[in-house]
């Protein structure tokens, strides 16, 4: 059931094809420095793929098809990946300016992510290992979160970013709402599923406590520790967790990793 | 059920274990039998098939039993279809299979009558009203207190007082016994020599007609001396209580000073805002409830989701958040339990001590207490 058809509803003169439906909403989905996996996670998007396409156009989406332009305008703009290089900086300025709403999607876009690990070397010194005798090719620019640059009206976050904060996304546009995205703790959604605390019992460097939910405490479901793929959550107690990292015996090399080298390097400072 | 019924708990008898597990497994043809497994501090309630997969010697749980069977994590509570214009299900009157819960501790006997007072009070809630309904309650007193336990304070055990409201209260004998003499005072271990036997009380109707239709050994009446000697099992166990606080004085004491430096330091230092005591909290009421549409826009739902008011989203409201600061959230927790009797006439807390236990870095609010009061 389109959103045109449930409009009828109350408007019962107007009628038009489903398929020509004025009310869908123009999309670009735009990918930046990441592994594209949050534009599968939406291409695969199982419960609702077939109502997402009667109600929104995916004017531009590049893993989906070669057609399409990216000059807009967009309804709503998702944008994955971080920005790295400088070309970056120009294509998400654009981008916004030809967008109504602008969502940030997965960790990449939000909290650095994978890409966020090269902040923690000099930036040659990242070219260096990684280009070698290339090296003076690369312009590549030190990490940044897609909300360093432009304004973003809200996170979809993951790594991938799981189907109800997507739903919610993308419904919270078609009905003109701001969207209630997940704030709290993955140790919430663990102890709603009753699952045994891999911290407390088994000691492990469990990132749950300060991470934020939506993933549905997957890794401490399957007794490994939450390495915060989802990012550090808007109230977290960094220093707290570290304490505790401490008391369990933990090196700090070890801790510094947990928080700046697996997940999210930017997500203290970036945003 | 919850205290309606003028039963008289006047029947008491002292039966063996085994009669007790057939009792039990007979009351399985008429319910789901849902008992501790696992044991120790780390066990769970769960759907069980027989008397014996249970762990009665189990010590506590990580999420309470009453908060899991009667007030459910997530609940649909009602569905739309937009495009129809009418309700897809009826939620007003929820069907729910009889379940009886097994060995109970006093602490979760207690946390279950306070939620009746939240969902049963002022507004009656008809998802957690036709749980409470199909719900046989076995309560168990404690054999054993941890270091965390202090529901002695707030008069929730470790022996249960309240005299409705659940349906059988039973009391594991140790080292008496009428039959064998046999006396290894009380040290919690099993009887030598002697069979295991729990005194039985009847709280219900519905306990005392199941109780006599289906157990096949009634037992006997208890002695005096089997009934002094439970109350001498009840003072010794009241001596292993490490905790204490003295809650008369905290009573209006914490709500005078709302920016107390502990509260402050403790938050500072120690707080995740990570809502595990929240989570595992008996008492712990605060849901949310969110519309969830569909992205044909032809459904709605609405969904309502145990909250937490260590969360940041919890008190926002529009114009701003009027608990942003972490120090607020943790007071809002610790002086629930500990100060607002009013709400609903008894503490807010049972004293099982679980927020403390499966709290990261172990925030104790007795100690913060204790230290406000300084």
């Amino acid at each position: 059931m389109s959103f045109y058809k449930k409009f009828r509803l109350h408007k019962k003169d107007v009628h038009s094809p489903k398929e020509k439906n004025p009310e869908k909403k123009r999309v670009g989905f735009f990918k930046f420095s990441c592994c594209t996996g949050c534009g599968f996670e939406l291409a695969y998007f199982q419960r609702s793929l077939k109502e997402t396409l009667e109600s929104f156009d995916f004017t531009f989406f590049r893993l989906a098809s070669s057609a399409g332009s990216p000059e807009g305008p967009f309804d709503l703009a998702l944008v994955e990946g971080a920005v790295t290089e400088p070309f970056q900086i120009v294509e998400i300025k654009k981008i916004r300016a030809a967008s109504k709403v602008l969502y940030a999607v997965g960790s990449c876009a939000i909290v650095g992510g994978i890409p966020a690990i090269k902040a923690l070397a000099p930036e040659m010194e990242v070219e260096r290992a990684a280009y070698r005798e290339r090296l003076y090719e690369m312009s590549s620019t030190r990490p940044h979160v897609i909300g360093d640059y432009v304004k973003v009206d809200g996170c979809i976050r993951g790594c991938p970013p799981g189907e109800r904060d997507l739903e919610e996304a993308l419904a919270s546009v078609l009905i003109g709402k701001e969207p209630e995205f997940i704030e709290y703790s993955v140790c919430m959604e663990c102890k709603m599923a009753g699952n045994a605390c891999v911290l407390l019992e088994d000691g492990l460097p469990c990132m749950g406590p300060v991470t934020n939910a939506g993933c549905g405490a997957l890794c401490p479901a399957h007794h490994r520790a939450c390495y915060s793929c989802f990012g550090l959550m808007g109230q977290a107690n960094v220093p707290a967790l570290k304490g505790k990292f401490r008391k369990l015996g933990f090196t700090e090399e070890d801790i510094e990793k947990r928080f700046f080298t697996l997940f999210g390097a930017l997500g203290e400072t970036g945003q | 059920m919850t205290g309606a019924s003028a039963f008289q708990k006047d029947y008491k008898t002292i039966i063996p274990v085994e009669a007790l597990a057939r009792f039990v497994e007979r009351l399985g043809e008429q319910y789901t039998l849902t008992g501790p497994v696992g044991g120790g501090l780390t066990a769970r309630f769960e759907d069980v098939s027989s008397f014996s997969q249970m762990d009665l010697d189990y010590q506590s749980t990580m999420l309470p039993p009453g908060k899991k069977y009667l007030f459910e994590p997530v609940q649909e509570v009602l569905s739309f279809d937009i495009s129809e214009g009418r309700f897809l299900e009826d939620h007003k009157d929820p069907q729910m299979r009889k379940r009886a819960l097994i060995g109970l501790h006093p602490c979760d006997v207690n946390a279950i009558l306070y939620l009746d007072k939240v969902f049963l009070g002022q507004y009656t809630d008809p998802f957690y009203r036709i749980r409470r309904e199909n719900i046989f309650t076995i309560a168990l007193n404690c054999k054993s207190v941890t270091d965390l336990c202090f529901c002695h304070l707030v008069g929730a055990g470790p022996y249960l007082k309240a005299r409705s409201g659940y349906d059988i209260l039973l009391t594991e004998l140790r080292g008496l016994l009428t039959d064998s003499g046999v006396d290894s005072g009380g040290s919690g271990a099993d009887m030598d020599g002697g069979e295991k036997k729990f005194l039985l009380e009847l709280a219900s109707e519905k306990a005392r007609d199941l109780f006599h239709a289906l157990s096949p050994d009634k037992g006997k009446p208890p002695e005096e001396k089997d009934l002094a000697k439970i109350k001498e099992m009840e003072a010794a166990l009241l001596k292993t209580f490490k905790k204490n606080l003295d809650m008369e004085a905290v009573q209006n004491a914490l709500l005078a000073r709302p920016d107390h430096h502990a509260l402050k330091e403790t938050a500072d230092s120690r707080c995740l805002s990570c809502s595990n005591c929240v989570m595992v909290c008996p008492t712990c009421f605060c849901h949310d409830v969110r519309d969830e549409t569909d992205l044909a826009l032809s459904r709605v739902k609405k969904i309502r989701r145990w909250d937490a008011c260590q969360d940041i989203s919890f008190a926002r409201v529009h114009g701003g958040n009027f608990r942003a600061q972490r120090y607020a959230r943790l007071r809002q927790f610790v002086f629930h339990k500990l100060d607002y009797d009013t709400q609903f006439g008894m503490k807010a807390t049972v004293g099982c001590g679980r927020c403390i236990r499966w709290c990261p870095t172990g925030i104790d609010l007795t100690e913060i207490a204790k230290a406000m009061m300084e």
